[in-house]
């Protein structure tokens, strides 16, 4: 690697006159390893460290992990890593998520990044989709490898066959609902036939499974539950019951809060915002249909490339400790990846777990999730 | 008759004659200037994203591009239905953006030009505040369900539905109408109207046969742009019709978030080249209209408010009925663009029905504690007004430069043209994957890597999506001006920069000034470009820092957006203000 630490930090120093001018060339040394110019990628990032520190360690992430309007683990990882660690943390939140890495690496443009910290089975898919690409060659991910507290992580959370990518906490999908509705006589139907009665008409908004991660989450749970043969139909019986699907998470809360429908899909920690913000807990019930709730477990792995794997491993194995899996859990408002988290008492009050989580693995979503996502959307667009 | 602009011409004139080679070549620099910029900033990144329909493995097969015509999923339901949506969502903007310019053009009134100046508003609203509008005043319970309630009226179930989609399109795009319409009926001459009046033509026959045809290119115009935004509409769609209604937009999302550029691609050509087609027959039509024009005088306003309200003369029927027609316009307009806005502002100063400024206090806080990697409040409204004003110097001259180019006759014009209109056809998605390839990863030749982002790449890119904007609003009439008002002032010893700046300029103000407001506008409210340009070092703007603060409370992202309208209604309000000044002079 001819790329140094210091090479970097300069370069994203004299980033701040080149932003001036907007512009800059960067020699290319021989199409392999290329310095990169400190173009850094899109969104919000800055927190560089001041030349001339020990090390550097460059976490990307997905924006809301270090900006979210509520709470964030960002800020507090960062204060307690380099606490501990004579290391800078960095923050990299490319709105465009990993895309933008592979975009990257299929462009054969060099990047800073030493983690991923929020990769999921379908990323982690796609990535390894893209592979062979333009001038995409290399693996992007490296192994894990023999990280401590690897054996803490509970067993159904792993999600990478080839031990990549290491589960950092998971949220469980199912329904949110409101029982103040209908004169404070609504209640949520147990199971999902149950969604297509016709006294749950116009009652429950969902996300878009091609534009959203939890849409896309409910959609293959209804797999799960009516097999590739059956979940069309399923969703048929769901819109002629006048269900409705709206873009983003976002939209679909926006609309529940403003009481368009009773229910809406979301995640089963609903309750833990909805308490610390004194909201009336009857807004906000959770219900797991058929006793499952589907499980999106969100994973960190190393890039390969990476020229501070010793770091990087030290940070995953960081992120592994209890406390900081306690801390973690509570700032993203989701489970914790491993069993012994000290978490506080009132945390599994709010935070629900369902009886039974459910997923499909690496294997049997790849090769069949952009299928399954084509379909769904040609099916219900029709209408 | 001492014509204010004679008087210029003659005091000008007499100082000029040593134009420099380079006053004499500006124009053409300007010119090519503007080509360069498009080129690298808008062709090659959009192309480097459209190959992909008409590659395969390196080899041209035009496959993916088959398919998408060959499928009759995508022609029939994709296309066809969002045509249909589009051309519904034109006729409302139409029709509610009409009577605005007929009032703000015919009429004298306190605030006329604050309001026309605020017409602009709407324009720079991010879709996510628009939807949270739209939810609280027309959702199942909603501001207008409460006070249809209140009257005793049935609920209506407005959302999410098709009308949802094309009320939200129109509550965008009417003010884009009523802008360029006013902008026209300002510059239509009082004298040509009196003509017609003496000649014994009535004021309805004077009405149609001198203003309209004046008017129409505007109208045309405002329709044009409204189909190809709708068409190309995205975040609406998705926010307020949801899955069902999906558009092409839509599908070309969903294709790049799974990364299948092919399908994305030969989606994005094909609805390219439908808002491409349409804006080039919209050109041609412009050409055949114009009419040249000596001199204006704009037609006087009527006042509003009668002088005296007891005279029998003020309440004639016509003035009855002119008055009670603006009066229940002045209600739609207040539930279909006020109505979002307020819920948007009130939705930032609430919590469960209690009056709080929890949501502002989050904004000082952030200001005050967030750590530097986070979005806050204070660099965002600057960068938005930073980038506004530096895209106004950039894009006016482009613009104006290009409406005097495109205004000469030359084979090919409609082409030249119409490329340079194609920021506006292509969808934000593309344009957005076309910079991150093209610009932010750079090129690699002669051994270096040329890549480009941070405000200065920010600002290009808003100059080439705004300019447009100057260009159709100055080219109409700068093709309409009497060509021997720039001759004698040339014979005169005037350059051609001179004779534009004296002459021409002062002639076609309005459209200027309209054409301003449009590209400090499109600056504001862009995101797509924005957000992949933008590198570290806090480069973020205003709609930005509204997605960032959106959550599980709308409070954040309400506050924000309401600080961002509070900004911008300013800005506009100044813009004009300054820009008013020009025409007087």
């Amino acid at each position: 690697m001819s790329r140094t630490r210091r090479q970097f930090l300069t370069a994203a120093g004299a980033g701040g006159a080149a932003l001036l001018a907007g512009c800059q060339a960067d020699p290319v040394d021989d199409g392999s390893d290329t310095p990169d110019g400190g173009a850094e990628p899109t969104g919000t990032t800055t927190g560089t460290g001041t030349p001339g520190t020990a090390d550097t360690l460059v976490v990307a992430a997905y924006p809301p992990f270090v900006d979210a309007p509520s709470t964030s683990p960002g800020a507090w990882l960062k204060r307690k890593f380099e606490e501990e660690f004579d290391a800078t943390l960095v923050y990299q939140t490319p709105e465009s998520e990993l895309n933008y890495y592979l975009e990257r690496a299929i462009q054969g443009v060099d990047f800073e990044a030493d983690v991923y910290v929020g990769l999921d089975t379908g990323q982690l898919i796609d990535a390894d989709n893209r592979r062979g690409e333009g001038k995409f060659t290399d693996p992007l991910f490296a192994e894990a490898g023999d990280l401590e507290g690897l054996d803490r992580v509970r067993d159904g959370l792993m999600f990478d066959p080839q031990d990549r990518a290491v589960p950092f906490d998971t949220g469980y999908i199912s329904l949110v609902w409101n029982a103040t509705m209908d004169g404070g006589d609504f209640v949520a139907p147990e199971t999902f036939e149950g969604l297509t009665e016709s006294e749950y008409e116009g009652d429950l908004i969902v996300q878009n499974p091609t534009t959203t991660a939890t849409g896309e989450a409910f959609m293959l749970h209804t797999i799960k539950q009516f097999g590739p043969e059956g979940y069309l139909d399923y969703w048929d019986r769901l819109r002629d019951n006048g269900v409705t699907v709206l873009g983003s998470w976002s939209d679909t809360y926006s609309a529940y809060e403003n009481e368009e429908a009773p229910m809406v899909v979301s995640y089963s920690t609903d309750q833990v915002y909805a308490a610390a913000e004194d909201k009336d807990l009857q807004k906000h019930q959770i219900r797991f249909l058929n006793d499952q709730g589907y499980a999106n477990p969100e994973g960190m792995a190393r890039f390969a490339d990476s020229d501070a794997p010793r770091l990087a491993r030290e940070f995953m194995a960081f992120m592994l400790r209890p406390e900081i899996q306690a801390g973690i859990a509570q700032r993203n408002v989701a489970f914790p990846a491993i069993d012994d988290a000290p978490l506080p008492e009132d945390y599994s009050q709010y935070a629900k777990e369902p009886p039974e989580p459910v997923t499909f693995t690496y294997d049997e979503l790849q090769g069949n999730r952009e299928e399954w996502t084509d379909q769904w959307a040609r099916r219900f667009a029709g209408g | 008759m001492d014509r204010p602009v004679g008087a210029a011409l003659r005091r000008r004139v007499s100082r000029v004659g040593r134009a420099g080679a380079l006053e004499r070549r500006a124009l053409p620099l300007l010119a090519v200037g503007t080509a360069l910029l498009l080129v690298l900033l808008f062709y090659y990144p959009v192309a480097t994203v459209l190959v992909e329909a008409v590659l395969e493995d390196g080899r041209f097969t035009f496959g993916p591009l088959a398919d998408v015509l060959g499928n009759e999923f995508y022609v029939v339901r994709v296309f066809g239905f969002t045509a249909w949506q589009a051309f519904l969502s034109t006729l409302a903007s139409v029709a509610l953006g009409l009577p605005g310019a007929w009032v703000l053009a015919r009429f004298e009134f306190r605030g006329r030009e604050t309001l026309k100046s605020l017409t602009m508003v709407p324009f720079v609203l991010p879709s996510v505040m628009v939807a949270v509008g739209f939810y609280a005043t027309f959702g199942a319970a909603g501001t207008l369900n409460d006070v249809l309630g209140a009257l005793g009226l049935g609920e209506l179930d407005l959302l999410p539905s098709l009308g949802a989609i094309i009320l939200a399109h129109a509550f965008y795009n009417a003010p884009l109408v009523t802008r360029v319409t006013t902008a026209a009926w300002e510059s239509v001459d009082a004298g040509a109207v009196e003509t017609a009046r003496s000649l014994g033509a009535s004021p309805r026959r004077a009405f149609r046969d001198v203003v309209v045809p004046q008017l129409l290119p505007a109208v045309l115009m405002g329709a044009t742009l409204t189909f190809v935004f709708t068409f190309a509409s995205f975040p609406i769609v998705l926010a307020l019709g949801g899955a069902r209604y999906a558009t092409v937009e839509v599908f070309i999302y969903s294709a790049v978030r799974q990364l299948d550029y092919a399908d994305a691609a030969a989606l994005a050509t094909v609805e390219s080249a439908v808002s491409l087609s349409l804006t080039a027959l919209y050109l041609r039509y412009e050409r055949a209209q114009t009419a040249e024009r000596r001199d204006v005088r704009p037609l006087t306003r009527e006042r509003l408010v009668p002088e005296s309200w007891t005279s029998a003369a003020a309440w004639t029927r016509e003035r009855l009925a002119s008055r009670l027609a603006i009066a229940g316009y002045a209600a739609i307009v207040a539930v279909v663009v006020l109505g979002p806005l307020v819920s948007m502002v009130y939705a930032s100063l609430t919590v469960d029905g209690q009056l709080t400024l929890d949501a502002y206090r989050f904004l000082l806080r952030r200001q005050v504690s967030g750590a530097a990697f986070q979005v806050k409040p204070l660099p965002a409204v600057l960068n938005s007004l930073l980038f506004g004003v530096a895209t106004l110097v950039v894009a006016l001259p482009m613009g104006v430069s290009m409406a005097v180019l495109t205004t000469r006759k030359f084979r090919g014009r409609t082409l030249v043209d119409a490329l340079s209109m194609a920021p506006l056809a292509v969808s934000g998605i593309v344009v957005g994957l076309g910079l991150l390839r093209g610009l932010v990863f750079g090129i690699e030749a002669f051994g270096y890597r040329f890549s480009a982002s941070g405000p200065a790449a920010i600002v290009a890119a808003h100059a080439v999506a705004a300019y447009p904007f100057v260009v159709r609003n100055v080219a109409p009439p700068l093709d309409g001006l009497d060509r021997t008002l720039v001759e004698s002032a040339r014979s005169l010893g005037a350059s051609r920069v001179r004779a534009l700046l004296d002459v021409e300029l002062p002639l076609v103000w309005p459209g200027v000034a309209a054409g301003a407001a449009f590209a400090f506008a499109i600056s504001v409210g862009e995101f797509d470009a924005t957000v992949v340009l933008a590198e570290g070092g806090g480069t973020y703007t205003m709609p930005v820092a509204v997605e960032r603060f959106i959550g599980r409370r709308l409070g954040p992202a309400t506050a924000m957006g309401t600080v961002l309208l509070a900004v911008t209604a300013a800005s506009f309000v100044v813009i004009e203000r300054v820009g008013g000044g020009f025409r007087g002079r």
